[in-house]
């Protein structure tokens, strides 16, 4: 096989799919200097780290999400009164997740990068739909689900994924130019400005920061001049600066949650439950299913506020664990990413890290949202709350942080991917 | 392309830019920790506190009522538990109209008025208070959202009517309101317990954390009331009213060594069980607060005060010929004309002419003196409220037509609970013991002293003639025991002037050789014909009196000859 005169990117990895052996002696030497993570034995396939957190976040979350819900669901007309309403429905996402997740396993990265801009715009396609009058849902003033049969579809949770594609696939095609404010960066901030549009009319301003940060983020780490970068932020800082200038209220609004005690019956109704429940929780909790805050205290025990069931019922050890997790599995896509960086694989090696820094950011929101370090968000914590798209999207999003991994394992040892 | 062709992918994608996220996230992860440990470690409580101050709440243990017993332990007042039923109406919205009709059917209520509440606002309505356990317990399980039922405690009177208003009743919060329940609230009351739990948002209780106060229940209250003598005196003015078609009547029965109250009826009276459709005609309880003028019953006492003062000798002979005798402008008569009568004869054919002139023997201040003595003017204290003193004007005042007419119970108002106790006087040789409503234990009560005991048999002798042959009560007798009692029968004060409309009195003791019981029984308007004390408040003093006596055990102290014919005279239809 002949590679010789065409070792740009794209010719590499082909070059690797198709053999290890005609890895250029520059690649080979990169790869030498940075041994595999020793938790690894040699010739596993699998990030097994990667895999195990994930799971225990997954199983965790399904333990955590019935102990939050069983008062709700019990005292609930809605539910029927069945205290395993939300386990059931919860347990079935899960395993819709993880079918998903295999499914999506199979799939060679090639393939997913061929599909993302039509993934993608599948995606926009339902933003839109989903603000369609009597076609979306409406739950507490925000459109945002579409009802499928007996699920509700959330084409924002969908779309947190389908940003990663299509993000990493931009940058990767445009590796060149990413060093140009106009060919690199423009189109897809005018992309971003119109997905956000559509994002801030359902409303779900949660997943508009999650997709715009992680979209930033991937341009930025597919080598978008820092100086553009930094200008970037600096125009996002100086506006929100000006809107608050122009209405206070907002700054009010906004840094409700710094004083939640001043209206503790009120506007910091939610987050004093919150604080109260890890005040309550201390080192080891008050044990399994003896959270007081979920007995309608606390709203949304089982979606958003599901961090602080658990630190109210496993105490310190269990934001511990949770927390520990989620940097684990950060710390895994970024590995994953920087090593197929190293094999010349732009695509992967951004939707990696894309994943990583998705999960990262929304989990940190999430639960800096429960602490009381952040505004109040409508973001779940991914791959525990409660509801059907998020966890599927969540289980999916890693089945191809495991594939980028396997496949760069194939690489490794010169097998074909 | 040149450029890109030289170029290793890592030197596109710098490792330092990868580097600076990884560790800008695991730096928020850090922080994320940070704050965890400060919520969880160190401001605890201060976030515990103010969770305690949302969940945290100490619920009161009702205590159980004390029980209100008889002179021998018969229970007349007990708590029983019942349930109340309540609803949060806005959960109660998705109840429908068939099991709307269930709840009603069972709480046996108005479905119309049973929606009403239910569309009540706020987010507590009672559906029905203090309902039978079993009930509550059925609705309960019908499953209904919303409907709750809580527990409460009813007071149940066994005796019913009989006792209503000696005992009283008590509220819906279980505090006296009325009669014993009331004059004795700080004995019966227990002290409410409470304990601390945490309660979920819906207010159920989901974890006990500490008991405050055990509760402590009321005691018992144990009456000088004896059961049985209570029914008799309440039947026998019952059947009395009845049969003379009267407005009202009372009864009251005393311990004439104890000063106990064996028994106290009214009618007309309720049901304390069921005090749905209340009137104040039947709450009143006319033995103490109900005051009247009380006629010829006060004679003794004129009697006594002049024998006491050494005006007359119960052989004194007074002339109260022509039957009529003018004060001032006034005339004061009697019904016949009687002539020439000792003083034990003003007694026995209740003279108002005799009367009033060993009346005008007398002082003011005198006779003053001797009716407040008697409790005349003053409330008895019993404890009870709303006791009524009765009017006895300041002798200052008197002119001599009131002092005459207060001679024979006129000019001077009395409840029948001051007249029974001041007939003590002649039932206890001359001293008027304080009253009780509690049983007396051990050493029985000093009296207060107001006639010599030689007064008090000499007029006691009298009234014992007031029975016999020739006096104005034959109907009083009771076979087996010597009798000595005082009719009256006074016209009633309306609007300043004496209407035709009477109170018929009686009241007396026995055995008279050594007495045991007073007994003063009062019919008010009676209708008809007949309304004279010896006719109408007489029989009933014979029936109490008489089966009274035999309950107590109390030895007869007549032959039993004389009584049959008083019992075939009680008999003549009228």
């Amino acid at each position: 096989m002949r590679i010789a005169g065409s070792t740009g990117p794209r010719a590499v990895s082909r070059a690797i799919a198709h053999g290890g052996a005609g890895l250029p002696a520059m690649v080979r030497q990169k790869l030498r200097a940075s041994p595999l993570p020793h938790q690894q034995t040699r010739g596993a396939e699998l990030d097994t780290t990667l895999l195990w957190s994930a799971l225990t976040l997954l199983l965790l979350g399904l333990v955590m999400v019935y102990s939050a819900s069983i008062a709700t669901a019990e005292g609930s007309r809605f539910t029927g009164h069945q205290q395993g309403y939300f386990l059931v429905r919860h347990a079935v996402f899960v395993g819709v997740g993880l079918a998903a997740a295999l499914a999506a396993f199979q799939v060679p990265v090639r393939v997913w990068q061929q599909w993302s801009p039509w993934i993608f715009i599948f995606g926009v396609v339902l933003l839109v739909v989903v603000l369609i009058p009597f076609v979306g849902r409406e739950v507490n003033g925000a459109r945002r689900w579409l009802p499928l049969g007996p699920v509700n579809l959330q084409p924002s949770e969908l779309m947190k994924l389908f940003a990663v594609l299509y993000a990493a696939d931009y940058t990767s095609r445009k590796l060149a130019d990413m060093r140009s404010l106009l060919r690199g960066f423009a189109p897809m901030a005018a992309v971003m400005v119109f997905v956000g549009a559509l994002l801030l009319r359902e409303p779900d301003f949660g997943a508009l920061v999650v997709i715009v940060v992680v979209s930033a983020g991937i341009l930025f780490l597919g080598g978008m001049r820092a100086r553009l970068f930094v200008g970037l932020v600096a125009v996002l800082v100086a506006s929100f600066v000006v809107l608050i200038w122009v209405s206070p209220y907002r700054l009010q609004r906004l840094l409700n949650f710094l004083h939640p005690w001043d209206d503790a019956f009120g506007k910091g109704y939610q987050l004093t439950h919150a604080l109260i429940a890890f005040g309550r929780g201390e080192w080891f909790g008050v044990g399994l299913g003896a959270s007081v805050e979920k007995l309608f205290y606390l709203p949304e025990a089982h979606t958003d506020f599901l961090l602080a069931v658990i630190a109210e019922e496993l105490g310190f050890a269990g934001v511990f664990t949770v927390v520990t997790l989620f940097a684990l599995i950060v710390h895994r896509a970024f590995a994953i990413g920087r090593r197929a960086v190293m094999l010349e694989r732009p695509f992967a090696a951004l939707v990696a890290q894309g994943i990583g820094l998705w999960i990262g950011l929304q989990g940190f929101i999430n639960m800096g949202v429960n602490m009381g370090l952040l505004p109040t968000k409508g973001l779940t914590l991914p791959l525990m709350s409660f509801g059907g798209s998020g966890i599927a999207v969540n289980c999916v999003a890693i089945a191809i942080l495991m594939r980028v991994d396997f496949e760069n394992r194939a690489l490794m040892r010169g097998v074909p991917a | 392309m040149r450029t890109v062709r030289a170029t290793l992918l890592s030197d596109m994608l710098p490792a330092w830019r990868s580097r600076v996220v990884l560790l800008v996230l695991l730096g928020a992860f850090v922080a994320l920790l940070g704050r965890s440990l400060y919520l969880q470690a160190v401001n605890e409580e201060f976030l515990q506190q103010k969770g305690e101050s949302r969940y945290s709440r100490v619920i009161e243990l009702p205590a159980t009522r004390g029980r209100i017993t008889d002179r021998h332990g018969d229970v007349l007042a007990v708590s029983t538990p019942v349930k109340s039923v309540w609803a949060i109406p806005e959960d109660a919205g998705k109840v429908n109209g068939e099991q709307l009709r269930k709840v009603a059917r069972l709480l046996e209520m108005d479905a119309r008025d049973l929606t009403r509440r239910l569309q009540a606002e706020g987010d507590f309505a009672y559906l029905k208070r203090q309902v039978a356990p079993d009930v509550a317990e059925s609705v309960m399980a019908l499953g209904l959202p919303g409907i709750h039922d809580q527990r409460e405690y009813r007071r149940y009177y066994p005796t019913g009517e009989v006792t209503a208003h000696i005992l009283g009743f008590t509220g819906v919060g279980d505090a006296g309101q009325e009669g014993v329940e009331l004059a004795f609230n700080d004995d019966l009351s227990g002290r409410t317990g409470s304990r601390r739990v945490i309660k979920d948002r819906r207010g159920r209780i989901v974890e006990d954390v500490e008991s405050v106060r055990a509760p402590q229940d009321g005691h018992d209250v144990a009456l000088a009331l004896d059961g049985k003598i209570q029914y008799l005196a309440y039947a026998a003015l019952r059947d009395a009213v009845a049969e003379h078609k009267a407005k009202a009547g009372g009864i009251v029965v005393l311990d004439a060594r104890s000063g106990e109250v064996l028994a106290l009826a009214n009618l007309p009276t309720f049901n304390p069980n069921n005090r749905g459709k209340l009137n104040g005609a039947q709450l009143r309880n006319r033995v103490l607060t109900d005051t009247f003028e009380p006629g010829s019953t006060l004679k003794p006492f004129t009697v006594a005060m002049a024998l006491e003062a050494g005006k007359v000798r119960s052989d004194t002979v007074i002339q109260t010929a022509p039957g009529h005798l003018t004060i001032g402008r006034r005339t004061i008569s009697d019904a016949h004309p009687n002539g020439l009568l000792t003083v034990a004869q003003v007694i026995q054919k209740s003279s108002n002419v005799g009367a009033a002139k060993m009346a005008g023997m007398l002082e003011p201040q005198q006779m003053w003196g001797k009716f407040d003595a008697l409790g005349f003017g003053a409330p008895p204290h019993l404890g009870f409220p709303g006791e009524a003193g009765g009017r006895l004007r300041p002798h200052r005042t008197w002119k001599p037509i009131e002092q005459a007419t207060m001679a024979y119970g006129h000019g001077i108002s009395v409840s029948l609970m001051q007249l029974a106790r001041a007939y003590m006087v002649f039932a206890r040789d001359g001293d008027v013991p304080p009253l009780s409503l509690q049983r007396v234990g051990g050493r029985l009560p000093e009296g207060r002293r107001v006639f010599s005991p030689e007064t008090a048999r000499q007029v006691r002798a009298m009234l014992e003639m007031v029975v016999e042959p020739g006096g104005t009560a034959q109907r009083a007798r009771v076979p087996g025991y010597r009798v000595a009692g005082k009719t009256g029968t006074a016209h009633k004060l309306e609007g300043g002037t004496y209407a035709d409309r009477y109170v018929a009195s009686f009241v007396g003791f026995a055995p008279a050789s050594s007495p045991r019981l007073v007994v003063a029984v009062m019919i008010d308007e009676p209708g008809g014909n007949i309304y004279y004390g010896g006719e109408v408040a007489a029989p009933v003093f014979a029936r109490v009196m008489e089966g009274a006596l035999r309950n107590l055990g109390v030895a007869p102290d007549a032959p039993v000859k004389p009584m049959q014919m008083a019992r075939g005279a009680a008999q003549v239809p009228m």
